[in-house]
C-alpha cells in the first residue's frame, strides 16, 4: 500500500510524514463522522503529523481530532497550539489542559505558541510569567515532547522570536511559491531554521484559499509539490473532505522533490503576481489577523468577520460545538 | 549616455551655474525676508523683530538648506477653493518654509497646476520637488511626465525629482531594468532638468533597502517616520541609519499616520507627532495642510521647535508601543489602503476597492 514518505522532526531524531493533516479545517468537516472518517483515511495514507490549535472553530476541531484519534493516538505525532497572544504562562497551562482533555491524550508530541502576529508578541511571549515559561514547564512536567511556534504574517516577527534564545523544537510559517517573493519566510526564516536543527513546518502551501488553483496559476500538484520541495519536516494543508485528502494523499505518496529549475519557474511564474501580497492577505491585511489575539492585545475588531461572529456567539470557550 | 538630447533650449555649465547661484539667493533672499525686505541695504537702526521662522537644515549632501517643515502637495488639491492652495503657499513662504513636494499623479495634476500657480515668481525661493509616476514602465513614460510636471509647475528645472510610490516588492527590478525609470533619473539630470533624484515608497524597509542596494547615487530618499514606525516594520530603525550613512538627505513624511489617525484616535498630540518626527536626522518632515488653519498649528508647532531629548523620545515610542504592534496606525504599511489606483494598474494589480483591507 503506497504511503506519505517521512523526514526527520528537526534535530530530534523523530520522523514525520512530508504531508500534515490541518486541524482548522477538520472541524470545517461536514460533521464529525465525515472528520472521523477523514482522520482515519489520513492515517492509513501514511498521514502521521496531525496539527491543531486550541481557538480552532472554538474547540470543535480538537474535539473532533480527539474523537477521531479513538485507539489511534500512538499511530501519529500529535500537535496543538496554545493562544495565550501575550498573556500569561498560567493561563497558557490552563490552555494545555483542555486541550489533553479534548484531543483524549495525556500528552501531546508538539505544543506551539499560535500566531505570533504583532510586533510586540515576542517581548511578550519570552518576559517573565510569559507563555515561554509555560513551554519550560509543560516540556519538564512530560505533557508535551517538543515545543514550538507559528505565524502568518511577517519573517521580521519569526526572527524576533529566534532571537529570544528559547530552544525551540519547530517553528511553522507560511511556504508556498508565492511567498518566495514576497515578505519571504522561505528566504528569510527557513535557511536560519536549517542552521539551528530546528524543525521547519510549512502551511498554506495553496496561499491559505487556494486562489492560484481558482485563477488557473498554479495546478495544485504544482503547489503542494512546491511547498514539499522545500527543507521542511512537513507540509500542513487543510482537508476538510475526503476527496480533498485523497487527491493530496495521491500527491504526497508520488512525491518526487522538484528540481532548482522547476522550482526557479514556478516563483518566476509567480512574481509579479506576489509583489502586492493581494495572493498572501495573511500577511497583509489586518482584516486576516485573529480576533482572539486581537482583543488579547487590546486591538479593535471587525463584527463583520467570520471569526468575530463566531466569538461573539459563544464567548466562551468551552470546547463544546459551536452552534450552526 | 548615448541619448539624443532633446531639449530645445539645450543646458549645460552655465545653467549649473545659475542653480548654484540660485541656491545662494535662497538662504540669503529668506534672511532678507525675515528681516524685512532687503532692510540691510540701507542699513536702518533697528530693524523690525523677524516673523517666526521654521528652521532649516542641510538637504543631506546637496548643499541646499531644507525647511525643517516641508508642504505636502496632494494635500494641496484637496481644498475646493484653488485660491486656498494659493495662500497656504503664500503663509509657508512668509514663515520660511521652502521645500514643497509635489507629485504628477496629485489629483490628476491639479496639485502641480495649483503649486505652479502659487510660486510664479517665487520659483527660485524655493527647493521644488516632484514625483514620476511610471509604476514600473520605462524611461520614454518618465521623461514625458517629467515635461508635464515643468509645464504644470511652471518651471523649467526641478530641484528634485523622485521615483513616486515604491511599494511592490518587483519595484526595485522593474526600475532598474534596461531602459527602466532609473535611465530618466540620470538622463534628466544630466540634461539640468533636475538638480536632485531620489525615489519614495511608505510601505516597506526592505524594498528600500534593495532600491538602495542598487548603489545608484540617489541625492534623497522619502520614508515614513514617526512615533508608530519605530515600533513597526521601522524605517527609523532600518532605512534612516543606512541612508545617513550614504549621505542621502532624508525626507520623513506621514508623521501623523497619513490622515492623522494618530491624532484622531487620541494616542498623541499633533505636537507630539510632529515634534517627534522633526527630530529625527532627516532634513524635512512633509506634511500635508489642506487648510490654512492646519498649516497654522503646524507653524506653531515648527517655528517654536526644539527637537526632542533622546529620552522623550524614548518614552514616546514606548507609549506608543503596543497600540503600534498591528499597524493600524501605520495603515500606509499594513493595508493597500494607501496604495494608489495607477500603480496598481500599472502592476496589473486590481484596484485597492475590490479587496480586503
Amino acid at each position: 500500500m503506497p504511503s506519505v514518505p517521512t523526514k526527520p522532526f528537526g534535530n530530534t531524531g523523530v520522523n514525520v510524514s512530508a504531508l500534515g493533516l490541518g486541524g482548522h479545517h477538520l472541524g470545517d468537516a461536514s460533521d464529525e463522522k465525515t472528520a472521523a472518517a477523514i482522520v482515519r483515511e489520513a492515517i492509513e495514507g501514511g498521514v502521521t503529523f496531525f496539527d491543531n490549535c486550541w481557538e480552532y472553530n472554538r474547540g470543535k476541531s480538537e474535539n473532533w481530532m480527539g474523537k477521531g484519534l479513538r485507539g489511534l493516538r500512538d499511530k501519529v505525532f500529535l500537535m496543538t497550539k496554545v493562544c495565550t497572544h501575550g498573556r500569561d504562562a498560567d493561563l497558557a497551562l490552563q490552555m494545555l489542559e483542555e486541550s489533553l482533555r479534548r484531543l483524549q491524550t495525556d500528552h501531546l508530541d508538539l505544543w506551539q505558541i499560535h500566531g505570533v502576529t504583532f510586533d510586540n508578541d515576542p517581548d511578550l511571549f519570552i518576559r517573565p510569567g510569559g507563555a515561554a515559561e509555560a513551554l519550560a514547564k509543560a516540556k519538564q512536567q512530560g505533557k508535551v515532547r517538543f515545543v514550538g511556534f507559528t505565524g502568518h504574517k511577517a519573517p521580521r516577527i519569526h526572527l524576533k522570536m529566534l532571537a529570544t534564545g528559547f530552544p525551540f523544537d519547530s517553528v511553522q510559517m507560511p511556504l508556498n511559491a508565492f511567498d518566495a517573493t514576497f515578505q519571504s519566510f522561505e528566504t528569510l526564516v527557513l535557511p536560519e531554521l536549517n542552521r539551528r536543527g530546528i524543525a521547519a513546518l510549512g502551511m498554506k502551501p495553496l496561499t491559505g484559499k487556494a486562489e492560484p488553483l481558482s485563477k488557473n496559476i498554479l495546478s495544485v500538484d504544482e503547489a503542494l509539490r512546491y511547498a514539499m520541495s522545500l527543507p521542511v519536516a512537513t507540509t500542513i494543508t487543510g482537508m476538510e473532505k475526503l476527496d480533498v485528502l485523497r487527491q493530496n494523499l495521491k500527491i504526497a505518496q508520488d512525491f518526487k522533490p522538484m528540481s532548482a529549475a522547476e522550482m526557479g519557474e514556478l516563483r518566476q511564474r509567480c512574481a509579479r503576481l506576489a509583489a502586492d501580497g493581494r495572493f498572501e492577505h495573511y500577511k497583509m491585511s489586518l482584516q486576516y489577523d485573529n480576533p482572539e489575539a486581537r482583543l488579547a492585545h487590546g486591538f479593535p475588531i471587525d463584527p463583520e468577520q467570520r471569526e468575530v461572529k463566531q466569538l461573539l456567539q459563544e464567548a466562551k470557550n468551552t470546547g463544546s460545538p459551536y452552534p450552526e | 549616455m548615448s541619448e539624443p538630447n532633446t531639449n530645445p533650449r539645450p543646458r549645460g555649465e552655465m545653467d549649473r551655474r545659475q542653480f548654484v547661484k540660485g541656491a545662494a539667493l535662497v538662504s540669503a533672499s529668506s534672511v532678507a525676508a525675515a528681516a524685512g525686505a532687503y532692510a540691510q541695504v540701507t542699513a536702518p537702526p533697528a530693524p523690525p523683530a523677524p516673523a517666526p521662522q521654521v528652521p532649516k537644515k542641510p538637504l543631506g549632501r546637496t548643499g541646499l538648506q531644507v525647511s525643517a517643515l516641508g508642504v505636502g502637495g496632494f494635500h494641496l488639491g484637496v481644498p475646493r477653493d484653488p485660491e486656498e492652495a494659493s495662500r497656504i503657499v503664500a503663509r509657508a513662504l512668509e514663515a520660511g518654509i521652502n521645500f514643497f513636494d509635489n507629485a504628477w499623479e496629485y489629483h490628476k495634476g491639479e496639485s502641480e497646476v495649483r503649486m505652479g500657480k502659487a510660486l510664479k515668481g517665487k520659483r527660485d525661493q524655493v527647493v521644488l520637488m516632484t514625483k514620476v509616476c511610471t509604476h514600473g514602465r520605462s524611461k520614454q513614460v518618465a521623461m514625458g511626465m517629467l515635461e508635464d510636471s515643468l509645464r504644470r509647475l511652471q518651471t523649467d528645472y526641478l530641484d528634485v525629482w523622485q521615483i513616486h510610490e515604491v511599494v511592490y516588492y518587483n519595484d526595485p527590478d522593474l526600475i532598474f531594468a534596461p531602459g527602466g525609470a532609473i535611465e530618466a533619473l540620470a538622463l534628466a539630470k544630466q540634461q539640468g532638468k533636475v538638480r536632485f533624484v531620489g525615489f519614495t515608497g511608505h510601505k516597506d524597509p526592505a524594498i528600500h533597502l534593495a532600491m538602495l542596494a542598487h548603489d545608484f547615487p540617489f541625492d534623497t530618499v522619502q520614508m515614513p517616520l514617526n512615533c508608530f514606525d519605530a515600533s513597526y516594520h521601522s524605517f527609523e530603525t532600518e532605512v534612516l541609519p543606512e541612508a545617513i550613512r550614504r549621505g542621502i538627505g532624508v525626507l520623513g513624511m506621514k508623521s501623523l499616520g497619513g490622515s492623522g489617525e494618530m491624532v484622531t484616535s487620541g494616542a498623541i498630540t499633533p505636537e507630539e507627532g510632529l515634534r517627534y518626527a522633526m527630530s529625527l536626522p532627516a532634513s524635512t518632515t512633509i506634511s500635508g495642510m489642506d487648510s490654512l488653519s492646519v498649516l497654522e498649528q503646524n507653524l506653531e508647532i515648527a517655528t517654536h521647535f526644539q527637537p526632542m531629548t533622546g529620552s522623550e523620545m524614548e518614552a514616546l515610542r514606548a507609549r506608543c508601543r503596543s497600540l503600534a504592534a498591528d499597524g493600524r496606525m501605520e495603515r500606509f504599511k499594513s493595508t493597500k489602503f494607501y496604495d494608489g489606483d495607477l500603480g496598481r494598474e500599472q502592476h496589473g494589480f486590481p484596484s485597492a476597492k475590490e479587496l480586503p483591507l
